[in-house]
């Protein structure tokens, strides 16, 4: 009997082909953007694993320190330890050129006698003139660079290379170029070779080194060695396989991930809509042919067996499809993740085509098939409930499922009651898992209401419309009050995409405005001079010389030296803020929390404690007097926390100290940012121009005023949420492929309805115009119901997202000038989607159309 | 009233196929006439070339006068919305309205507003004797009661011509013949032309005159004293 029946199915899908490929296209989308995202995810992530393992090597071990590096002497230590064949000290730059474009090339600094034995240099030797090029590195302005950047910059051997250091401008000379392969195509091909110790020094490393790329005795076991190693070193430095050390990377951009995953779900609910949609107007198109075959014997079973057989299909079809467009999609995305990686977490990564893994397409494919399932289930139910007497006797007689009933709103108030007080008022240790679970409780309470939500909205529009658009406004607007189940799934298919999009529209406002609150509190300084365009750079910095020499300045009272770092605690990369406390508590006053502000700029200028975010103490539990252990490359840090600030540089949380005790447990004096602070009465712009005259042609120095600098941090902040734009972008499109696809499938369906209007005396005009105003009504509907699922989805963001991700204290705010640009865009989206079949519609013969069953 | 002049339809593009063959009818105004024959006759092609809805491929089809073929699409729209009321075998109402709402729908069309379509549609609904169901929709009705909602509709303007499609194919013999009692009243309260198309000889019967189709062809007019007198 199921054959067929999917005989028949079939040929529902041959005679309605553009509402087959329509559905299918919204599951493939979904998929796709599933497959994709996480695709894109794992290729960013292999991609950095793959520059670390090209960068390394033959290392079987590396040895980092975080972003401070580490004192020489571990080298000594390492270099002692029994099993370790050789042991090579390693500077890994991201600078500069001093060329016009000041393109950034990545620096590995190398020590030239030994690096042959782990690393091999494939010189182009059609133009190396030098026997061995990396005996040449022994002169100091040596430096050797791959084919890829020689081409682009036309540089050849004994050409000059000027590069900004943490010493100021420098000028090396090419001594050899070696070919675009293995460590050549990292970064792209933007990558040069320097003696370590002339990095060390040019790149104000002091006597410090990066990281250590070891080999091992053949017959010592690595993890042994590893073991060996661990309890010789400081507790801040880590050992680790160069493939594993990818796991640190994730970790560093896991934010960006999660942000990816919501997106791509976001993408599959709107799937599941449009395959509702499309088996609730199949089920009423084939009222007759069910009644049929329920006269011909088929069991109810079978009927839903027939709908849910067909879902199943679609969902095998599109997401096979999904699968292969994601594919490409992934390529596209890991573009704009990597790039995010480089620019914010200077993670660099070496171009590479999207990896394909099976566990993400099987998953990704059986998801599809249980959304495809989930849509089509109530419909289906309801095409086997259907009285076959009745369908038989005369298309009118459809059963109307009820889903306007008192059950269903109560149920739905019920929902979104109890999501709001969870996200509320439950703890935050329960887990994310669980806290995602508030989210999905609120958006299924929505669905529940979205029906009695349309019916009332459309209500309120029904004067406006027929005071503007006269009767074919009504009518359009009575069609959608009466049909609330056509009506919803499209108006469900914008409301979850839109509620994605407001929430974070909303949380994206709401975070600017408190860290534009907090900056005018906390940013006074007269002016800043940084080392990257981005907050900071994890590799390049200034050296305390250019600090002393903008001190000596005239008109400058004090210079505050600040460094930024990330390192490791609790397994989590935190932000560490090192400065000068003393000059800092001059000029901010009233911010220390849960402790007296005196006391605690007493004991930080003293090096007594440390201060920490807010989000900080949140997130590992901790509270002014409790003591706090950092590993360092020297000896264990143990320092009490003395005051909790507000601050907003890391989601993890940040630690500050004063900068003479992270010099002397960190073993590092450079310099990320230099504030400056102004005697009263000097002019800024005059200082702002001697500085950037101080540093012209020397250094890669950017230089802001006071209210220049929160623009910039405000910028970034933009560029931090360049994938929640991103996302947004995606939500965007794949609602406005809901209303597409709903709204041609919903013309089509009504061809019998519009061709009775027709007869009765609708002029065609009347009938396009109606259509198009219905189009129109349902998208303001969608939007304004969006705007509801918005602000709430906006409460739960604030209240559990911001601190789950963050632990940060975002006030509510919730912006409807955002739902008055959505407005206009979805009605056009709505009116273009419409327009087609509303042509289609109106030059239907209505004597064909009335004989459409 | 309905004057129909040497009328052709053709269908198909090599063989041509007659659906109506060179038909000359004249319909005086009040009259009542029952289209009969098999199926494949002509019937529907012509109720559909009476209402505009088809156009002939050759001859003239007048309603009060007017060569509906001459108008434009629209004009033929409004004269069909506001002198000509069509039943159909399968009612054709719109499902998701109320009985109300499926009355009022011509006036709406037509630029009333919606207090002064629902007062008329449920003073023409209490006519046809659904006054007290003016909130039903079509499916929690009868078959009898959504054909007089269809008649409700097709009268609400009071147009001088109604056209009716086998109205009583999907019902009772019953119920039927309550349908064709509606009818007779609301003929002699409106003076309504009526042109039915229909299989039921005791629908006939209501009517002055009967016609039979046959390949196209009218094959005979009679009276329907003289059509009951063969039976």
């Amino acid at each position: 009997m199921l054959s067929v029946l999917a005989q028949i199915t079939w040929k529902q899908w041959r005679q309605h082909r553009l509402r087959t490929a329509l559905t299918l296209l919204g599951i493939a989308l979904g998929v796709a953007v599933f497959f994709g995202v996480r695709t894109a995810n794992l290729t960013l992530l292999s991609s950095l694993t793959t520059t670390i393992e090209k960068l390394a090597g033959k290392a079987t071990l590396q040895i980092t320190g975080g972003e401070s590096g580490f004192p020489e002497a571990v080298w000594e230590t390492v270099k002692d330890t029994p099993g370790v064949r050789v042991a090579q000290p390693v500077i890994e730059v991201i600078g500069n050129t001093a060329f016009a474009d000041q393109s950034s090339l990545m620096i590995v600094g190398v020590d030239m006698l030994g690096d042959r034995e782990l690393r091999e240099y494939e010189f182009d030797e059609t133009t190396t003139e030098i026997a061995d090029p990396l005996v040449a590195l022994a002169q100091p302005d040596s430096i050797l660079i791959s084919r890829t950047f020689a081409d682009k910059h036309n540089l050849k051997d004994g050409d000059k290379l000027p590069l900004f250091t943490s010493q100021g401008r420098k000028e090396f000379t090419v001594r050899g170029i070696f070919k675009p392969q293995g460590m050549g195509e990292v970064f792209d091909g933007q990558i040069a070779v320097m003696d370590v110790f002339n990095a060390q020094f040019v790149f104000g490393r002091g006597k410090n080194i990066d990281r250590i790329d070891l080999m091992n005795e053949p017959e010592v076991d690595v993890l042994a060695l590893r073991q060996k190693l661990r309890e010789r070193l400081p507790a801040g430095v880590e050992i680790d396989r160069p493939a594993s050390r990818g796991t640190g990377i994730e970790k560093a951009i896991s934010a960006m991930s999660i942000g990816a995953t919501i997106a791509s779900f976001i993408a599959l609910l709107v799937g599941v809509f449009i395959i509702f949609n499309t088996f609730s107007i199949s089920v009423n198109q084939r009222w007759k042919e069910i009644g049929v075959l329920r006269a011909l014997g088929v069991e109810r079973g079978n009927v839903q067996r027939m709908f849910l057989g067909e879902a199943v299909l679609m969902g095998v079809i599109g997401s096979a499809l999904g699968i292969f467009l994601g594919y490409f999609l992934a390529i596209g995305a890991e573009r704009m993740l990597s790039q995010i990686a480089t620019q914010l977490f200077s993670q660099v990564s070496t171009q590479q085509p999207p990896v394909f893994r099976w566990d993400f397409a099987v998953t990704a494919f059986v998801i599809g098939v249980l959304s495809s399932l989930i849509g089509a289930l109530m419909p289906a139910r309801g095409a086997s409930r259907l009285n076959p007497i009745l369908a038989l006797h005369n298309i009118e007689t459809r059963q109307q499922e009820d889903i306007l009933g008192k059950t269903r709103l109560i149920a739905g108030v019920v929902l979104v009651i109890v999501s709001m007080g969870l996200i509320g008022f439950a703890p935050a240790k329960v887990g994310m898992n669980v806290q995602f679970g508030y989210a999905a409780l609120l958006l299924f309470g929505m669905v529940l209401l979205l029906p009695k939500l349309t019916q009332w909205i459309a209500r309120l529009l029904r004067p406006l419309m027929d005071r503007f658009f006269g009767s074919e406004g009504v009518l359009a607007v009575d069609t959608m009050i009466q049909s609330p189940r056509r009506t919803s799934a499209t108006v469900g298919a914008l409301m979850v995409g839109l509620m994605f999009v407001f929430a974070t529209a909303a949380y994206v406002r709401s975070y600017q405005t408190t860290v534009s609150g907090w900056m005018d509190r906390i940013v006074n300084c007269d002016l800043f001079v940084a080392a990257s365009d981005q907050a900071r750079s994890r590799t390049y910095h200034f050296s305390e010389e250019l600090s002393l020499r903008i001190a000596a300045l005239p008109g400058i009272k004090r210079i505050e030296n600040v460094r930024i770092l990330f390192p490791t605690y609790a397994d989590d990369s935190i932000g560490m803020v090192a400065l000068d406390f003393d000059g800092w508590f001059e000029r901010v006053k009233n911010v220390v929390e849960q402790a007296d502000e005196n006391e605690a700029r007493e004991k930080m200028v003293a090096g007594e404690g440390v201060m920490v975010a807010r989000n900080f103490v949140e997130r590992y539990h901790l509270t002014t007097g409790d003591r706090l252990k950092l590993a360092t490359p020297t000896v264990p840090f143990d320092m009490p926390i003395v005051g909790v600030i507000e601050d907003y540089t890391s989601e993890k949380g940040a630690v500050f100290l004063d900068r003479k005790l992270y010099k002397k447990y960190w073993n590092d004096s450079s310099v990320d940012m230099i504030e400056i602070n102004l005697h009263p009465g000097t002019d800024r712009a005059t200082v702002k121009t001697e500085v950037q005259r101080l540093v012209r042609g020397e250094h890669r120095a950017f230089v802001y005023t006071n209210q220049e600098y929160k623009k910039w941090i405000m910028d970034l902040i933009n560029g931090f949420f360049a994938l929640s734009y991103m996302q947004m972008a995606v939500s965007i499109i794949i609602a406005a492929l809901g209303i597409v696809n709903a709204l041609m499938i919903s013309v089509a369906e009504r061809k019998r309805e519009l061709g009775v209007l027709r007869a009765i005396g609708g002029l065609r005009s009347q009938i396009r115009k109606m259509i198009l105003l219905e189009a129109a009504a349902i998208a303001i509907v969608g939007v304004l119901i969006g705007a509801i699922a918005g602000f709430l989805n906006t409460w739960f963001i604030v209240r559990t997202m911001a601190m789950m991700v963050g632990g940060w204290t975002i006030p509510f705010s919730f912006s409807p000038v955002m739902v008055l640009i959505a407005l206009p865009l979805a009605i056009g989206i709505a009116l273009l989607a419409a327009w087609l079949p509303a042509r289609k519609a109106v030059n239907t013969s209505v004597v064909e159309a009335i004989g459409y069953e | 009233m309905i004057q129909l002049e040497n009328v052709s339809r053709e269908y198909g593009d090599g063989k041509v196929v007659y659906a109506l063959d060179h038909v000359s009818l004249l319909i005086a105004k009040g009259e009542r006439v029952a289209v009969m024959g098999p199926s494949g006759s002509g019937k529907s092609t012509l109720l559909n070339l009476v209402c505009g809805l088809d156009e002939p491929t050759s001859g003239e089809v007048k309603i009060d006068g007017t060569n509906i073929a001459s108008l434009d699409d629209d004009r033929r729209t409004r004269l069909r919305r506001e002198k000509i009321g069509m039943v159909f075998q399968t009612f054709n109402l719109l499902s998701t309205l109320t009985a109300q709402e499926n009355v009022a729908l011509p006036l709406r069309l037509n630029g009333s507003s919606k207090k002064e379509a629902d007062s008329r549609a449920a003073a023409m609904l209490d006519k046809v004797g659904l006054g007290a169901r003016v909130t039903h929709r079509p499916d929690q009705m009868s078959g009898g009661e959504r054909q007089r909602i269809a008649i409700a509709r097709a009268l609400i303007f009071q147009p001088p011509v109604l056209l009716a499609d086998e109205p009583t194919g999907n019902l009772d013999s019953k119920t039927g013949e309550e349908i064709l009692a509606l009818m007779d009243g609301l003929h002699r309260e409106f003076n309504t032309t009526i042109l039915m198309v229909t299989h039921n000889e005791e629908a006939a019967e209501h009517c002055d005159r009967v016609i039979r189709l046959r390949d196209g062809k009218i094959v005979s007019s009679t009276t329907a004293k003289e059509h009951t007198t063969k039976q």
